[in-house]
């Protein structure tokens, strides 16, 4: 036994040591964790920065969404160790933005190309991307053409969605019904929620555990979804429906700390941020669309997805009315 | 607290008695400040960190009692059915010490419990599901398509596969503990099917039952993931949807701490009664001879009790098997893959040595507090006793994301820097582990009667010889299954490790929610099947490194023959 404990206690040691050996200017990013995995964008966004700035250390600390960042960055205020956050979308701005930890850009934005004008002095977007249901068009040969039909199709159209209150995409619908229905929105959820399966806590339940097993026919997701299916798995059975009333954009930003001892190296990261070497790990890395206009370096398949018109409420109505929102849909899906 | 502690048993013992048991109240008490203080450290974090308490907010969210209600309405009916069900369940297995594929249902039994959520979703829907592969026989029996996967019966079948064999599981262990000559007794004077039950059976199995029925409650009662992906909507959710809006939306400390708060007011409140009720284990214990060498061929065994184990047996296997079939054939389809990912092994081996640091950790304070209020107990400080027990549990009841956040305000670890992270996850994984060591083992620790004691004390067998021959014997079998429990718990949490944030050097299940965040089926599939191979690989060889080597070997033959020719 004693022996075990010793082992467990070197090799345990050993896991620390790796980490602490770090070059003089470390770069410290808070982001997501599909972000950073051996397949995401991280590794690669890594390699070519640290190329481009010589002696620095690009290092990625994982959490597991958004929402995270932005708690994690409230509950450590200024004494913060991140330089960067990367990974805060558009409806966690105004709150982020209210903490008054960040600091300008300064970064050139002629290079974006967004579906919408961007000239946030603060957060710079890396990527973005609109929520759709995608489809199995083995179950479903024609999908609903707007939220309308949906409302009317056969009852066998099915839903699986995700809750507002845990998940982005689940938020991501909230806010797409009531841009679209305005205050019509409690009295849409009612019809919808009567062809919803099941409404599970996390994206990864809802796609994995639930549609792959083709337990419905449609699922909440992003449009840029089928990019995956396309260009990985080669196969074309999971399409994007497009709504005629336009889809509700994600746009995914970053921004520095103004806490940070390196506010030059974090400026020079931003600025990369918008350039080729960055944005050409973002399409099948991210499976989202680039914040740039990548020219022949975006893969095929992003040609032959949806590209339907954005709908988008400001930071600041996001943050005001999210609550209200919430608890509207709640009392609407409870009934 | 020495001066007391003679005052108080040097009425009824030599002294040297006193002296020698000095180390238990100490180390449980030290181990009772370590869980209370870490579970209750951090929620008051949270309470101190909040700008405003207004505990009325509790009431004034009118859906608050209806989940309350849904709460705890599924968790009694997952409990009753989990529980209930189990007790046949370990009773045929019990009866049956010899059958073919035995061993693999016992496995499969550990398995079930250590099953990340989201694949046990996936292995239960791929069956279960509107196009499961019970979906055919569903629509040939019903005449209607199978929907009830989703819905109050979708999480009470969830919290029967997941419960039932960790309970069936406990229970076996329990009756497993009967001692051979009791037996031997009971098939020499011929009892009936119901008077080895009142003798034999529920005795093993009373003692057990409040506990681990309070342990099923409250796993389901906290039970996140199955109960929204399977309610069917907000319908149907917990009380930690709603603290972990406030906790991370909305940023309320206050209302997460007031929720947490009611959680761990409801759950241990059942614990205490169900600890009260619990008393003491058996205190029969006690013949030397352990029947894990050679089983009792039982006259129970014939007639009709073969139909109805095999009924139940074969109801067991339908339930567990199928969708660990289900999630291992979406494993080996993501094999081929498996060479290609760089950050596969060293995940599984960063995976594995902090599962054996957290169980280490969960084993040595579930000793010092059962041994703390065993002493107690023999006191007759009753109160305390429970007291020490009950605080075993807490850490149970209390919301992984309250403590995660609690103890980082707390501790304010810096993010990333792998050491204090890991470390972090380690202790917490311990203290979250600890419920479930502390069931396994507690059954074992009474160990030695009391006119064994008594003889023992006699004899001056105290110290190490006392550990070494008459203590070890009986608890390392149980250690090894609680800490093999206690590893591949922490093996297969992510709720913690989540927390903590991490360079990108993930643990396995870190690793299994990157692939699917990244769309990798395959990979993540493969994943989660080396995680299961990991679960059982653990299993397996704690339970050869403390299996009893027969000191004699001619005398174990002659054991066996001796056993064979009773009928």
């Amino acid at each position: 036994m004693q022996r075990m404990i010793a082992t467990g206690a070197l090799a345990l040691a050993g896991l620390g040591a790796g980490a602490s050996a770090a070059a003089d200017r470390t770069l410290t990013v808070y982001t997501y964790d599909s972000f950073v995995s051996e397949w995401g964008p991280g590794p690669g966004i890594e390699e070519a920065f640290e190329a481009r700035c010589g002696d620095c250390d690009l290092e990625f600390v994982a959490l597991p969404g958004g929402v995270d960042i932005l708690q994690r960055l409230r509950l450590e205020g200024e004494g913060t160790g991140a330089d960067l956050v990367l990974g805060l979308d558009m409806n966690l701005m105004a709150e982020a933005r209210a903490l008054d930890l960040l600091a300008p850009h300064q970064a050139d934005l002629a290079p974006l190309s967004l579906p919408i004008a961007w000239d946030d002095e603060t957060f710079l977007p890396y990527d973005w991307g609109h929520f759709a249901f995608v489809y199995d068009t083995e179950q479903l040969e024609t999908p609903p053409a707007s939220f309308a039909e949906l409302l009317e199709a056969p009852e066998d159209v099915q839903l699986i969605l995700q809750d507002p209150r845990t998940s982005v995409t689940g938020q991501g619908l909230l806010l797409w019904i009531r841009k679209v229905y305005g205050d019509q929105a409690p009295a849409v959820w009612e019809r919808l929620n009567e062809r919803v399966l099941a409404v599970t806590n996390g994206w990864s339940q809802a796609y994995f555990s639930l549609f792959m097993n083709g337990e419905a026919p449609m699922v909440l997701s992003y449009a840029t979804s089928p990019a995956y299916h396309m260009a990985v798995e080669g196969t074309e059975r999971y399409q994007a429906a497009e709504f005629e009333e336009g889809h509700y954009l994600q746009v995914e930003t970053a921004a520095m700390l103004r806490t940070t001892e390196q506010p030059e190296l974090a400026r020079d990261f931003l600025a990369f941020i918008l350039t080729p070497d960055f944005q050409r790990h973002i399409p099948l890395g991210n499976v989202m669309n680039p914040a740039i206009d990548l020219g022949d370096e975006l893969p095929e398949v992003f040609d032959r997805l949806i590209q339907p018109e954005s709908l988008t409420f400001t930071p600041e109505e996001v943050r005001a009315h999210r609550r209200d929102w919430i608890r509207e849909w709640l009392n609407a899906s409870v009934r | 607290m020495a001066q007391r502690q003679r005052a108080l048993t040097g009425v009824t013992a030599p002294a040297r008695w006193a002296t020698r048991s000095r180390w238990p109240p100490g180390l449980g008490l030290a181990a009772l400040t370590a869980v209370v203080g870490l579970g209750l450290g951090s929620l008051g974090a949270l309470l101190w960190q909040a700008r405003g308490v207004h505990p009325a907010a509790l009431w004034q969210e009118p859906w608050l009692a209806a989940v309350l209600r849904f709460t705890l309405w599924q968790a009694t009916l997952s409990t009753l059915l989990a529980v209930g069900l189990a007790v046949p369940v370990a009773l045929a297995l019990a009866r049956r010490p010899r059958f073919p594929g035995r061993a693999l249902l016992l496995r499969a039994m550990e398995l079930s419990l250590v099953l990340p959520t989201l694949i046990g979703l996936f292995g239960l829907v791929a069956v279960h599901g509107r196009r499961g592969w019970a979906a055919p026989l569903w629509e040939w029996l019903a005449g209607s398509e199978s929907g009830y996967l989703y819905g109050l019966s979708g999480i009470v079948l969830a919290h029967v596969f997941y419960n039932l064999p960790l309970s069936a599981r406990l229970m076996l262990q329990a009756l497993e503990t009967a001692p051979a000559a009791h037996w031997r007794l009971a098939s020499q004077l011929g009892l009936t099917r119901m008077a080895l039950w009142r003798t034999l059976e529920w005795p093993r199995l009373k003692p057990l039952l409040p506990r681990l029925a309070a342990l099923v409650f409250t796993l389901c009662f906290t039970s996140f993931a199955i109960v929204m992906t399977l309610g069917g909507g907000p319908r149907s959710s917990t009380l930690e949807v709603a603290l972990y809006q406030a906790l991370k939306f909305d940023h309320d400390l206050a209302l997460a701490a007031l929720l947490a708060l009611t959680q761990l007011t409801i759950c241990l409140s059942l614990w205490l009664l169900a600890l009260s009720r619990g008393g003491t284990p058996s205190l029969v214990v006690g013949s030397v001879s352990l029947p894990a060498g050679g089983r009792w061929r039982r006259r129970d065994a014939a007639g009709v009790s073969r139909a109805t184990d095999a009924v139940w047996l074969t109801a067991l296997a339908a339930l567990l098997l199928p969708p660990l079939a289900a999630v291992v054939l979406a494993g080996l389809a993501g094999l081929p893959d498996l060479p290609r990912q760089a950050s596969l092994w060293p995940a599984a081996g960063r995976s594995l040595v902090m599962a054996l640091g957290a169980a280490l950790g969960a084993l040595a304070l579930a000793l010092a507090l059962l041994v703390g209020s065993r002493w107690l107990r023999a006191r007759r400080r009753g109160a305390a006793a429970l007291l020490m027990e009950g605080g075993g549990q807490l850490i149970l009841v209390i919301p992984s994301l309250v403590l995660g956040t609690g103890l980082f305000l707390l501790l304010r670890p810096t993010l990333g820097s792998g050491w204090q992270g890991y470390g972090l996850v380690v202790l917490v994984n311990a203290f979250m582990a600890l419920p479930f060591a502390m069931q396994v083992i507690r059954g074992a620790l009474p160990g030695l009667s009391a006119p064994e004691e008594r003889l023992a004390d006699q004899f001056g067998i105290r110290g190490r010889p006392r550990l070494r021959w008459l203590v070890w014997p009986r608890l390392r079998r149980p250690l090894a299954l609680a800490l093999a429990y206690a590893m591949t718990l922490s093996l297969g949490d992510f709720s913690v490790i989540a927390l903590f944030g991490s360079p990108s050097a993930p643990t396995l299940p870190m690793l299994l929610y990157q692939q699917l965040g990244g769309y990798r089926w395959q990979g993540a599939a493969a994943t989660a099947l080396l995680l299961l191979a990991l679960v059982v690989l653990v299993f397996v060889l704690l339970g050869l490194l403390t299996r009893r080597t027969p000191r004699y070997p001619w005398n174990r033959f002659a054991r066996e023959e001796r056993h064979a020719r009773v009928p």
